[in-house]
């Protein structure tokens, strides 16, 4: 049985604790490459391919000279900074970082994730670089005595103004990096090697190097004399609006000139080399021009952007016009976002706004938007384009903000609780006094997460913040956090209420330019403001805050948090199935909810691990390059489709219904695990996939779950699945399961089960079910019992009305249950053999008696008795029976007028020799395959009600057989020999009766050994939905043709004919059957009174002996009848 | 409204707003609080928290408001803060449908996991954007009226009838109310007669003389039952 918690403890127990949500679905190696990829913040097409330990030169920036003495280039490797560390390659990048950190198959997880720890204000890439290999214009290997091995590579650092630099008379500063390789001479040869193939692949990136560059502000700072000229690339609304802040309070101007240089001298956007003052300059607040590139920069966004520079304007094109949830939702917000900024008081602002918003909720339709996102974009647009927002947008959702905006918001939640933690661990008093007071910390905190304190603070100290979380990560809203509640500590312990609380915050971000330390005499103190001393307690007093503190603890209160989103959502969503839903109970409802979604997302789970495991075979034959990643893939987790997780899929398709069936009902259970050597693609479709090569890993790579049952495929359970998709989209909702099982199991009244099961056969919503399909019924009949009955089942015939209604009475139900499933059997083939007795054919050959035809449309019930509502024939028809009893007649007439409103034209008509006659043809026509024939609801009920057991089916066994929240009795062991099936019984014995030889042979003969007779026939097909269909099929034709020819040569005993087909001959067959035929018109009466109408409540109670006339006596009526049958049968 | 010369007995109620994102939740806060409307206002996020008295003739009730975010998947948070709440407005927006579908699901959600005995009112709020010549009795400035319907340039634009959502109120044994906090229309009705459906007995924090230990004490009793860990906590020693 599914089980959610237990499935999510598996699979976290394979998460790298360091990973707690960043849980990358495409990717065969997770832990390592995932690292690689957050460390230098790159797209998720990089995978680490190369390390090696190397020393990094930084020389300053000199005039390009071709012709330079192999003495001038050592003179300046020997000049500049040096730094070392290990310099990495991956499919496109080439970076360095002095974080010692290694992605190696073979590195511990501590060294794979070494940049998560403090990372002294240079984040998680520290000094280095990470250089697209794009933009990488030349690579020499020097030779020196000094170093084994050396690189000097060229870079296209300043590339936008090499068209300019022609008329400018500043020379071409030219960038070049030096690197020595530590290593041994092959490894370093074939880190070369390496580099050399990525630089050739990178050649034809240069073109989208130069567009992405070009959007950058940088280029425009530093291109010196030709400037005038250009217009600068847009850095944001504040370039018409003017930025927050007041620039001169800002120092913008030195800010600027101090960027200047350092750009200028180690390089700008993509070349750009992070070295200590790279990282203060950040710290101290960005200038506003060049804010919004930096944020790019550090986030890594800018390398999104370079992968694909016009995703931006595709998205937006490829949409246009097209209307969606998120659209509306943002609408909503635009003119409420950051409305005290002029930019977004205009159509300009707003327009970007919507833009960007929009773009990025196609992109990413799981998220969508979400409220937060707006003034968080509004935000990003006072700096950057709109392509740049759109960009540094996706990087907050996908890498630094997970799960924040998803539509369970599930990783708000469980940063607050995270949040909450470290508030308790680092200042215990505080916290201890919010617990007592009762004060909800998260009323405040969580804003400071979800918009970056944007709506929190003053815009300007925002910024400030937001200008260190790019660069260092997530960590800093909570160092943040933490600061501000250490600052404020003895204020809030005042707080006594969740008022108090807020107001003392509220007053404490409006004074952040204030000194914060007024009185104090040292002027270089009172200088200090309060935001200054904010960060210097953040990153200072909070610098053990590392982002693996955060990891940890999101891992340590993941399962909580998603537990109890799923249970508020469970709760929702039970509560909003409607009216239907109440038929169930609530812990039915209850479990429905988790059967399905475990369905949903077992099902999810295993198919994106075929992908991946498919994709990595196919990977893997593909190239066996890889030198460093290789070994054995880690086992990935994903955890998609897990509801806390945000969208989660909704809609079960037709094998995830015959799953969730195969989890509740025993006969939706498979008999015939599909075997490895058999391609049985019908069954489990997604094979199909794999082709041949996989078939070694079958077991683990089956589209069913492991341990589970496989599911049965029977047209049974399609014609539900159709029935159940009401919307007929071909899949159902959870609202479809519930309404669908509540018709079933909610009514508790047998008319209703009855009704259901006919229509579910009555493909045309016409009210009748033809041949075909009463040998379909049949099939279902079969395919439901075929483990077995469950539900109240009355044990014996001799012990009719004593257990009837004593439900699954243990012990005694298991004795009987062999019997109970063998005479069930035998009741299918009544059940047939009466369906085709009492059907009526589609075009009647005598209408004459019809009265009114109108009748016969509103009156459903007319048609039940067709052999008798067209009245006097039927008594006709009787009385050429020889041995008709004599009261027949008499109830057969009074029966008659139940059928629908009394017409003196039958009570007072004799009948007459020629319409007898008709009604023989008609009788004889019913039989004859080749004229087509239904049965009508009427008649099927009539059907069903005669056989106590088919009765019990109906009232108990069906509804019962699905188990929605008790357990499913296992199936026996041994599998097909628990099957009930036509062999044990009366049935084939009487089969093989007939003269023709009917039973063995034909279709099947090939598959079963002749010589297992019937018998093994019989056995084969129970297991076999399909051959049953055609076995009971061919069997009943030939049953009809031999009727058919005895109605032909005797026309005066077809029904005894009938029973010489289907069962043994019997003495006092013809008194029980006509009793039995009373019985059965006491039924349809009985269904007649519940309608109402007096006189045929009358008449009813006139004409059957054995109806009491009421509800009540059905019951005993209908055992009676039962009984009846059963001996009759025997 | 005039101060009465002796203090009243004053306790505090926890009250929340639920409903649609824009229904005009936080602007009807705004509008109570600060008799104020701001046209564009922010989403709220997350939450936010006010105060406001609102005084009844025999006593003061200070309003503990929590004002919750709208979006749907903000749906999640709202039990952090209908926690406890013994009042609650339940807001959708009479120009749309959809507004009060969500604002059913809320009063459900209400009924079924909030305290018991929690009062509901249900509020179909901008009512400003009917051309209805307004049936309430605190309609006062013709002016506001005025700039509402030229907002509105095909009049009407009302589209859930009074009498259907009354209707349902009834049915659920709300309190409802239409309101517009833009002009102000309702607004303080609605928190008065909120103010008046408490029953005395489960009001907490009375800091009417002498009053104090007993009313606090009974009040704890009777939440014994609905209390989480961190809820047993009296309110008591509020400054307001
Ligand atoms: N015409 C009119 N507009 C209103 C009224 N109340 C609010 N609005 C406008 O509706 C928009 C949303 O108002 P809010 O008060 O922010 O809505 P909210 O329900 O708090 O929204 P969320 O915080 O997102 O859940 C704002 O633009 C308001 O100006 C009203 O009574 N009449
Ligand atoms: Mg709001």
């Amino acid at each position: 049985m599914f089980n959610l918690s237990s499935l999510v403890q598996k699979a976290q127990s394979f998460i790298d604790p360091t990973q707690a949500l960043n849980i990358s679905a495409s990717d065969r190696n997770p832990a390592k490459s995932t690292l690689f990829r957050h460390q230098f913040r790159l797209p998720d097409s990089q995978t680490p391919l190369q390390e090696i330990t190397a020393e990094l030169t930084i020389s300053p920036p000199v005039a390009y000279s071709p012709n330079a003495t192999q003495g001038e280039k050592d003179k300046d490797r020997d000049r500049g900074y040096h730094y070392a560390g290990k310099l990495h390659l991956s499919e496109s990048y080439l970076c360095f970082s002095t974080q010692p950190t290694s992605f190696l198959q073979t590195a511990s997880t501590s060294t794979s994730s070494g940049f998560t720890g403090q990372t002294h204000g240079a984040g998680p890439g520290g000094n280095g670089f990470t250089l697209p290999l794009c933009a990488i214009r030349r690579v020499e290997r020097l030779h020196s005595q000094s170093y084994q091995f050396a690189l000097a590579i060229t870079t296209w650092n300043g590339l936008s103004n090499n068209a300019a630099s022609e008329t400018s008379k500043t020379p071409v500063l030219v960038q070049k990096i030096t690197i020595q390789l530590a290593g041994t001479r092959p490894a370093c040869e074939r880190f070369c090697d390496g580099l050399k193939k990525g630089l050739k692949s990178g050649v034809g990136e240069v073109a989208k190097l130069k567009r992405v560059v070009s959007e950058c502000y940088s280029e425009y700072l530093l291109q010196g004399d030709g400037r005038k000229e250009a217009t600068p690339p847009d850095a944001g609304l504040g370039m018409i609006f003017r930025y927050p802040g007041d620039a001169k309070k800002l120092r913008d101007r030195s800010k600027m000139r101090l960027w200047g240089e350092y750009l200028r001298d180690y390089g700008r956007n993509i070349t750009l080399i992070r070295q200590p003052t790279y990282h203060k300059l950040i710290r101290v607040g960005l200038p506003n021009r060049l804010r919004g590139e930096i944020w790019e920069q550090t986030s890594g966004s800018l390398f999104l952007r370079l992968e694909n520079p016009l995703q931006y304007a595709d998205t937006l094109q490829k949409f246009e016009g097209r209307d969606s949830l998120a659209i509306d939702e943002i609408e909503k917000d635009l003119n409420r976002s950051l409305p005290e900024y002029p930019g977004f008081q205009s159509e300009e602002g707003i327009g970007r706004l919507r833009r960007v918003l929009t773009a990025y909720s196609w992109t990413n339709e799981e998220v969508g938007y979400c409220q937060a996102m707006n003034i968080v974009v509004a935000a990003l647009l006072i700096y950057m384009s709109e392509s740049q927002a759109f960009f540094l947008l996706s990087t907050l959702c996908d890498r630094l903000l997970p799960g924040y905006y998803s539509t369970t918001m599930y990783g708000t939640l469980l940063d607050q609780r995270v949040f909450e933690s470290l508030v308790e661990k680092t200042m215990p008093i505080l916290w201890d006094h919010l617990v007592k007071a009762d004060v909800q910390l998260s009323v405040v905190s969580l804003p400071w997460f979800l918009s970056l304190y944007i709506n929190s603070m003053p815009l300007v100290f925002a910024f400030r913040v937001l200008d260190v979380f790019f660069l260092e990560g997530p960590k800093v809203l909570f160092q943040v956090g933490l600061a501000i509640l250490r600052i404020n500590g003895e204020d809030l312990l005042d707080a006594s209420d969740d008022g108090a609380f807020i107001s003392v915050l509220k007053s404490y971000f409006s004074k952040l330019d204030e000194s914060a330390h007024p009185k104090s005499e040292n002027s270089k103190l009172r200088a200090v403001t309060r935001f200054q001393e904010l960060m210097v307690v953040a990153f200072k007093e909070f610098s053990g805050i590392t982002q693996s503190t955060i990891s940890e603890q999101r891992m340590k209160h993941k399962d909580s948090v998603l537990n109890s989103i799923e249970n508020f959502a469970k709760r929702t969503s039970i509560r909003n199935l409607g009216p239907e839903s109440k038929r169930l109970g609530v812990e039915d409802l209850g479990a429905l909810y988790d059967r399905f979604f475990g369905v949903l997302y077992e099902r999810q789970m295993r198919s994106q691990m075929i992908l991946e495991e498919t994709e990595r075979r196919s990977k893997a034959s593909r190239s066996r390059a890889a030198e460093v990643v290789h070994g054995l893939p880690e086992n990935q987790v994903i955890e998609k489709g897990r509801v806390g997780l945000g969208p989660s899929p909704t809609l079960m398709d037709y094998d995830g219904f015959r799953e969730f069936l195969s989890g509740m009902a025993r006969w939706a259970i498979s008999d015939s695990p599909s075997p490895s050597e058999k391609d049985s693609v019908s069954v489990t479709p997604k094979h199909s996939y794999f082709g041949n090569s996989l078939r070694r890993r079958e077991a683990s790579l089956s589209p069913w779950s492991e341990g589970n049952p496989e599911p049965a495929d029977h047209e049974f359970m399609q014609r539900l699945f159709r029935r159940w998709d009401v919307d007929c989209n071909s899949s159902l909702t959870l609202q479809n399961v519930v309404t669908g099982l509540a018709q079933i199991k909610g009514k508790g009244d047998i008319m209703g089960s009855i009704t259901y099961f006919f229509e579910l056969y009555d493909d045309d919503g016409d009210g009748k079910v033809n041949r075909e399909g009463i040998l379909r019924i049949s099939e279902a009949l079969l395919f439901l019992s075929r483990r077995g009955l469950e539900g109240s089942l009355t044990p014996s015939s001799s012990m009719v009305g004593l257990s009837e209604y004593e439900a699954g009475n243990g012990a005694q139900v298991d004795m009987i249950q062999g019997n109970t499933n063998e005479r069930f059997l035998s009741s299918v083939s009544a059940f047939i053999r009466r369906c085709f007795e009492y059907a009526d054919p589609d075009h009647p050959t005598n209408q004459e008696e019809k009265s009114a035809s109108e009748e016969k449309e509103k009156e459903v019930d007319n048609n039940a008795f067709d052999i008798g509502e067209d009245s006097d024939e039927e008594e006709d028809l009787l009385d050429l029976g020889p041995d008709a009893p004599p009261k027949s007649p008499k109830h057969r007439k009074k029966s008659t007028g139940l059928g629908g409103p009394p017409s003196p034209q039958k009570a007072t008509r004799p009948g007459g020799r020629s319409v007898s006659i008709a009604q023989a043809e008609a009788a004889n026509a019913a039989l004859d395959p080749s004229k087509p024939l239904h049965i009508t609801l009427p008649t099927f009920r009539m059907v069903v009600l005669a056989d106590e057991l088919l009765e019990q089916f109906f009232e108990s066994s069906f509804p019962t057989s699905f188990r929605i929240s008790d357990k499913m009795p296992t199936p026996g062991a041994s599998g097909t020999s628990s099957l009930t099936t036509f062999s044990n019984l009366g049935f084939g014995r009487a089969s093989t009766a007939p003269p023709n030889g009917i039973a063995v042979g034909g279709s099947t003969a090939g598959v079963v050994p002749p010589s297992k007779g019937l018998r093994g026939v019989l056995d084969n097909i129970v297991t076999d939905g399909m051959r049953v269909a055609a076995e009971v099929r061919r069997r009943m034709d030939e049953a009809q043709k031999e009727m058919e020819k005895n109605a032909v040569h005797r026309p005066d005993e077809d029904e005894e004919e009938e029973e010489v087909v289907i069962g043994p001959r019997d003495p006092e067959r013809k008194s029980v059957r006509s009793e039995d035929r009373d019985l059965l018109e006491g039924a349809d009466a009985e269904v007649m009174s519940i309608r109402g109408s007096e006189d045929i409540a009358k008449e009813k109670n006139e004409s059957l002996s054995l109806t009491a006339g009421s509800n009540a006596g059905r019951l005993r009526r209908g055992s009676a009848a039962s009984s009846k049958v059963v001996e009759f049968e025997r | 409204m005039a101060e009465a010369t002796a203090p009243k007995p004053s306790s505090s109620v926890k009250l929340v707003l639920l409903g649609e994102a824009a229904v005009g939740k936080s602007s009807l806060v705004l509008r109570f609080v600060n008799n104020d409307f701001q046209e564009n206002k922010e989403p709220t996020i997350g939450a936010a928290f006010l105060t406001q008295k609102c005084n009844l003739p025999t006593r003061t009730i200070k309003f503990e408001i929590w004002d919750t975010a709208g979006q749907e998947r903000f749906a999640s948070l709202a039990p952090m803060y209908y926690r406890n709440a013994q009042s609650a407005l339940v807001v959708y927006d009479l120009t749309k449908p959809t507004s009060l579908i969500k604002a059913k699901h809320w009063v459900a959600e209400l009924q079924r996991q909030a305290s018991p005995g929690i009062v509901i009112a249900l509020v179909g709020n901008k009512l400003d954007l009917t051309n209805e010549t307004s049936s309430s009795n605190s309609l006062s400035e013709d002016g506001d009226e005025e700039v509402a319907e030229g907002d509105d340039t095909d009049g009407d634009a009302r589209k859930v009838s009074t009498a259907e959502a009354k209707s349902y109120a009834i049915e659920e044994g709300l309190l409802f109310f239409e309101t517009s906090a833009k002009n102000g229309t309702n607004v303080t009705e609605v928190f008065t007669a909120i103010a008046n459906a408490i029953p005395e007995t489960s009001l907490k924090g009375a800091r009417g003389p002498g009053a104090a230990q007993t009313a606090s004490r009974s009040e704890d009793q009777s939440r014994v039952n609905l209390t989480g860990p961190r809820d047993n906590v009296s309110k008591e020693g509020c400054a307001c």
